[in-house]
């Protein structure tokens, strides 16, 4: 039944249960639009039916429709689509929360899209073996979706209006059937700040909502607590410039310290949700900082003042220690000459006139004023309360680095070193966040920090975090966009440089900071916030020996030659990308002009970055990895690799069956070691590596092949292959049990899968092992994904006789499904061979966020083998898990083989550790 | 004759040379303050609280052979920007003939004054070139510290405490008098804990203070001197400028969080949303805002400061408060409001002049505070020890170069 296989309407519906949902079938009329009014109504039939059955997919009527819905949100289809900016995108449900300051309105909004994923057979079975059966392996009481992040200037309330209204935000999603019938002009929007009241009469009467009008500081508190416990790398610290994200426990988050920081200054001490008190404030805050500012100077807004900030030099208006001492140091008490003795207080001696003084200095002694003071009544709050941490926000702050740098000084001077002052990513958005999270149902309770996905859509590196302009209709207007940017020569390709400002020195000999480099765009500084998709799907991959301390990536980013290195590799491979990907489309104009499109988009991606490292979190490769490939969808680029990819599985496929024999004539042990050999070796076909795909245009995949396991000298680089054969094959009598289940990790498609992995794969089934194939859930360049993998084992079962056995028994021969379901009894001498995807669609892997699938298998498993230089050396070569890990890669970059194995290009790693 | 001196020597053209005994100089960034002693016999007429000079006749079991000499402290200001008026008082009071460190060698052109204060290093050199004075220079807060100390212990109505336009005496155990903190607040401010003689620690401070009172109101209005400031400031309206509780919440308190719609929620604030420009403000609102703005800060850093170090009283000394009411009014609510009452802002009768009175006493060979504390015993705490002299200043205007003076003895040297 259509219906049922579809999403449930409302979100954050916990009353959605599996039970709900089955009576619910002929429900389809629930206005979900009207959703406050059906969540007032109560739950149990909340279960409407999705619209749409254009695209939905059959499934039994009985199959628990969460299953579904679940398993699709980060599925395949959905990722294609732009996530942001997108009125005509399937979104059927919304919610939307706001918080209208004196200056800028922030939206919060929820929308989910349509699953139109198909539900293959593949799927089907993997989740019969795993147990997986009902999906409900913990009932999820929220569904995937998005949570969307705008701002508006408060002055331009007609854009935010008109952005509400195309996407019809106020009535639950644009594309929603229901979203043209007439609203019964009693739809309620959550909503905070002090416009909240002022704004009332003008929502009603464009809008026709009404604004339910929620406290701003339980807004606050709530937010942040949300994105304190749900986002990982949400807080950071800034100290000259530099910024460093911080991972909170959220197992040991309070109590802590909240400092808003707008017109006046509010401390907060939180002790848990919902569980606050306003402990202390000042009245010299933002304000205080734009009044006096604006006394002083001509500047008609905070942003030119913060901005002339940067050019200043407090010295000509503050008075130093140094200018009391005759510019020596008071040592005696620590207090060095450049220490601010007095704010402002040079001006009292000279005989100068306010326009005697620059602006820019003015501006400067200001913020250092406000900011130090800040600061330091802050710290001591957080002593008197036994706090950890202080986090500040409000819109003082905005971002800009200086502010917060002055901040943090303080902090740090007055804590002498023992406390530190920390940011939030989001900030601004904490009153908006929790009013969404003010919504009775608002879903978002239970999040866990690992079901959620940042993602930064292609608009990201020209907003560079400030405000949104009007929302884009659909990819071509988007594809325009990118365009005009061209045209008019607006695009950021590179920082813009600004004369460096003279070394101001102040408190405590603290100098202008400067940012990596020498200059620092204050607009830089601000952080992007990306759109948040909540996949409910994701897991924490279990074997993973202490998730807590697990980093993924292997790579520090944070080292400015490191990071550049990479960016002038990803550069330099767009072209080719470009290329190939324009080719996957059957190079049309449409598909060229997509092409120029994400080019553009995707280096502009990549100089936001290099202007600003922390601009969309903590950065790491696999993110870099992972961007390029969502930009790709983004601009609807499927699978860009996917001629590549059949010609060479075809290719190899060709060649496997006298590899197989070769293998099989020979004694066990030769026969471990030719195999690992071939896995490495056939890792060499990487369309990732630039080194490899020159290498491509000398050979066919068997020539290369054969050289390069013939160029196989052992030892390896990193060779513990003589500990995994004692693992396997025992030494003398002593024989150990075969493993359980085996997980492969795989990589590319071709010669790396066909005449490496799945060789391999034959002999651990041979062996009696369970081998469970674990592919990328999206194409990602060459790799090979978990929806090709049953066709290219079905193809090579068709040699093979154990693998035939094995795939029938992992219900991978779809032909053959029904045959062998019905006589699995009597073969089951077999062990199963099965596939299930990661969860993810980049060549890397972050193991703290992988399908419920890849989870689920795990359980049973007692081997890992991490392949390839994604999964196994950019990232997860440091991975403790807890069972036994084999992790072969070949190294395929001169620069990563000397500064991880101090070895060279096509060095190999065979690194076995086993459980501890 | 300067005439300059002519006219801000009304008050000191009393001084005759020979008469100075002792002087020591405080030279901050916005105020020098000098502290000196006159013998009695031929001191300044016409001051009427002078009725009980102080005898030292009853010290005579001093362990001291020196003469002890009736007399007066004085106490005198003036702006660091004029310094050569102060160079021109000293060299006026023929130090080198007066009670200084070699009266057995007039000839000699070295004459030492003991003196604190960052400038106390900055113009050593012009006292040295122009009157060949050699600045002595004692360490800012230990001068500090010792002059609060010996003002604290040995005068009786030193400190009061000030709310709702009542000041108050407030008399204090010395031996229940440490820890303390002491605020000085100066162009910034330094905060001290005191834990007995000798025996601090400055733990905090603040850039915000006297100097960003005056620096910022010199910007925003036309005052020419910081007394005027201060004086307009008495007049003016803060609501004017700072953005209140009420002007967020439509006029109401935000009781939930037990703040009141006259609370000043940003100072400053309402500058941001009117189309107004500088001058369409009054001065006297603006001084009035930035005054709150400055001592509210102030009283709550103190409050927390003490707090953290679990210390019994606050002091606020330093020229910011001069005895302003106002002043001394704001930082008495602030640590009265942060403190939710439990504390209480004190304030010392001699503030501004707690450096100079500590240099002065580090020159220990009038032993001044033995002779005082002695002096203290005998008399009955009922009566005043020393009277305050406070003809020529003015509680609102504190002009600058106002005396005032106590009557005190020392050992002649």
């Amino acid at each position: 039944m259509a219906g049922l296989s579809e999403k449930p309407q409302a979100l954050g519906i916990d009353q959605e249960s599996a039970e709900a949902n089955k009576n619910s079938s002929s429900n389809k009329k629930s206005v979900h639009n009207r959703l406050l009014e059906k969540d007032k109504e109560e739950g149990g039939q909340g279960g409407d039916m999705s619209p749409s059955a254009g695209s939905s997919i059959k499934r039994s009527g009985s199959r628990p429709q969460l299953d579904v819905s679940k398993a699709e949100i980060q599925g395949n289809v959905e990722e294609k689509y732009p996530t942001i900016l997108l009125p005509n995108q399937s979104d059927d449900l919304s919610h939307l929360a706001l918080d209208i300051g004196g200056s800028l309105i922030k939206l919060v909004y929820f929308s989910r899209h349509e699953d139109q994923s198909t539900d293959d057979k593949r799927k089907r079975s993997v989740k019969e073996r795993l147990g997986l059966s009902n999906g409900n392996r913990r009932s999820f009481p929220i569904l995937g979706g998005r949570l969307h992040f705008v701002k508006f200037e408060t002055r331009k309330i007609n854009e935010c209006l008109d952005f509400i209204n195309s996407k019809q935000l106020h009535r639950g999603g644009a594309e929603s059937p229901y979203a043209d019938g007439a609203t019964d002009g009693n739809a309620i929007i959550k909503a905070t700040g002090g416009g909240a009241y002022k704004y009332t009469d003008l929502f009603k009467e464009r809008l026709g909502v009404s604004l339910d009008k929620e406290d701003e500081m339980d807004c606050l508190v709530a937010g942040a607590n949300f994105l304190l416990k749900a986002i990982r790398h949400e807080a950071f610290t800034h100290m000259e410039g530099q910024k460093e994200f911080v991972q909170i426990d959220p197992n040991d988050l309070f109590p802590y310290l909240l400092v808003n920081i707008g017109s006046g200054v509010s401390m907060i001490k939180v002790d848990g949700d919902g569980k606050f008190e306003r402990v202390s404030g000042t009245n010299v805050g933002g304000g205080t900082y734009w009044g006096l500012g604006r006394l002083l100077t001509k500047c008609k807004s905070f942003d030119e003042l913060l901005e002339l900030s940067q050019k200043g030099d407090n010295r000509t208006i503050d008075m130093l220690v140094g200018d009391i001492y005759g510019g020596l140091d008071y040592s005696k008490i620590g207090l060095s000459a450049s220490t601010i003795a007095s704010s402002f207080g040079k001006t009292i001696s000279e005989k100068k006139e306010l326009e005697d003084y620059r602006p820019e200095d003015i501006s400067l002694s200001l913020l250092r004023m406000i900011s130090y003071n800040i600061g330091q009544i802050s710290y001591l709050n957080a002593l008197r309360f036994g706090l950890k941490r202080i986090f500040f926000g409000g819109f003082f702050i905005r971002g800009h680095a200086y502010t917060m740098d002055t901040i943090s000084f303080a902090v740090q001077f007055w804590s002498k070193g023992e406390a530190q002052a920390m940011f939030l990513r989001h900030e601004g958005f904490l009153g908006a966040l929790g009013a969404f999270m003010s919504y009775e149902k608002h879903g978002l309770d239970d999040l866990m920090v690992h079901q959620l996905v940042e993602r930064f859509p292609m608009g990201a590196p020209y907003t560079g975090g400030k405000i949104h302009g009007p929302p884009l209709g659909d990819l071509n207007e988007k594809i325009s966009w990118m365009e005009k940017f061209l045209r008019k020569g607006t695009e950021i390709t590179a920082p813009v440089p600004m004369t460096p400002a003279a070394g101001t020195t102040g408190l405590g000999g603290f100098d202008v900071p400067l940012s990596r480099g020498s200059s620092l765009r204050s607009d830089a500084s601000a952080l992007n916030v990306g759109v948040l998709h909540l996949v409910p799907t994701l897991d924490v991959f279990p074997l993973l020996e202490d998730p807590k301390t697990y980093e993924p990536n292997t790579i520090d980013l944070a080292d400015p030659s490191e990071l550049e290195y990479w960016f002038t590799i990803l550069s330099e491979h767009l072209p080719d990308l470009v290329d190939k990907a324009v080719a996957s489309e059957g190079r049309t104009d449409d598909a060229k002009r997509r092409g120029d499109a994400f080019a553009r988009a995707f280096s502009a991606h990549l100089a936001r970055l290099m202007e600003e490292p922390a601009a969309y979190g903590k950065l790491g490769l696999a993110n870099l990895l992972e961007m390029r490939e969502e930009c790709l969808r983004e601009f609807q680029f499927v699978d860009a690799y996917r001629s590549i990819k059949q010609r060479e599985n075809e290719a190899s496929l060709a060649v496997l069956p006298d590899l197989l024999m070769e293998i099989d004539s020979m004694d066990e042990e030769t026969r471990l070691l030719t195999l690992i050999e071939g896995v490495l070796a056939a890792n060499i076909f990487d369309w990732g590596s630039r080194a490899c795909v020159d290498l491509y245009h000398k050979g066919t995949i068997i020539e290369i092949y054969r050289m390069s396991r013939n160029k196989m000298q052992r030892p390896w680089r990193v060779d513990d292959f003589d500990l995994f054969k004692e693992r396997m094959l025992g030494t003398g009598d002593k024989k150990k049990p075969p493993h359980k289940r085996a997980l492969l990790f795989v990589d590319n498609s071709g010669a790396d899968i066909v005449l490496g992995m799945l060789p391999l794969a034959r002999e651990l089934l041979r062996r009696g092992t369970e081998v469970v194939l674990v592919a990328n859930s999206l194409p990602a360049l060459n790799d090979v994904t978990a929806m090709e993998l049953p066709d290219i084992v079905a193809e090579a079962a068709k040699h093979c006789d154990t693998l035939r056995r094995a795939a029938e028994a992992g219900g991978l021969l779809v032909d053959a499904m029904i045959n062998s379901s019905r006589s699995s009894k009597g073969k089951s001498s077999s062990v199963p061979l099965m596939v299930v995807e990661n969860g993810c669609g980049s060549p890397c892997i972050d193991l703290r966020q992988v399908s419920s699938e890849l989870a689920a298998a795990a359980k049973d498993a007692d081997l890992i083998i991490l392949e390839g230089m994604g999964r196994a050396l950019h990232t997860n070569l440091n991975a403790r898990f807890k069972c036994d890990a084999l992790k072969l890669a070949m190294v395929k970059n001169q620069r990563l083989a000397e500064k991880l194995l101090k070895g060279n290009i096509y060095d190999c790693i065979c690194k076995y550790e086993p459980a501890s | 004759m300067d005439p300059r001196r002519a006219e801000t020597g009304k008050n000191s053209d009393q001084i005759q040379s020979g008469h100075v005994y002792h002087l020591a100089l405080d030279i901050g960034g916005s105020l020098a303050k000098l502290v000196y002693f006159t013998k009695n016999d031929e001191h300044i007429v016409g001051s009427e609280k002078k009725k009980s000079p102080v005898k030292a006749s009853g010290i005579s079991n001093s362990s001291r052979n020196s003469p002890v000499l009736n007399g007066r402290l004085n106490f005198k200001k003036f702006e660091t920007s004029k310094i050569n008026d102060c160079l021109e008082f000293i060299n006026s009071m023929k130090l080198h003939l007066g009670g200084c460190q070699q009266p057995e060698s007039p000839g000699s052109q070295t004459i030492t004054i003991k003196a604190t204060g960052g400038g106390a290093y900055k113009y050593a050199d012009l006292f040295k070139e122009k009157f060949g004075i050699s600045l002595d220079k004692e360490d800012e807060m230990d001068c500090l510290v010792a002059g609060a100390n010996f003002l604290l212990e040995t005068i009786h109505q030193e400190a009061f405490t000030y709310m709702g336009n009542q000041k108050q005496f407030v008399w204090i155990d010395k031996n229940d008098l440490y820890p303390y903190l002491l605020v000085n607040i100066g162009s910034g401010v330094g905060m001290i804990k005191v834990e007995g003689d000798g025996k601090f620690e400055r733990v905090s401070g603040t850039s915000i203070g006297g100097g960003t009172f005056w620096g910022l109101g010199k910007l925003l209005t036309k005052c020419k001197s910081f007394d005027e400031l201060l004086d307009l400031s008495y007049r003016g309206n803060n609501r004017a400028v700072d953005m209140l509780v009420g002007d967020i919440y439509g006029g109401m308190d935000y009781s939930k969080i037990g703040l009141s719609s006259t609370t000043i929620a940003s100072s400053f604030g309402r500058a941001i949303s009117e189309n107004k420009e500088r001058d369409d403000y009054k001065p006297e609102d603006i001084a009035r805002s930035l005054l709150r703005m400055i001592s509210n800060n102030i009283g709550q850093i103190s409050y927390l400061t003490a707090l953290r170090f679990g210390l019994k009283r606050i002091f606020f000394g330093g020229f910011f408060i001069r005895r302003h009411p106002f002043t001394m009014d704001t930082l008495s609510v602030a640590v009265n409001f942060w403190s939710k009452g439990e504390a209480k802002a004190m304030f010392l009768q001699h503030e501004g002049f707690l450096g100079a009175v500590g240099a002065f006493m580090s020159s220990d060979k009038h032993g001044l505070k033995e002779l005082l504390a002695n002096q203290k015993v005998e008399r009955p705490p009922s009566k005043l020890s020393f009277s305050l002299d406070q003809t020529q200043v003015p509680q609102q205007d504190g002009e600058l170069n106002g005396d005032e003076s106590i009557e005190c003895s020392v050992y002649g040297a």
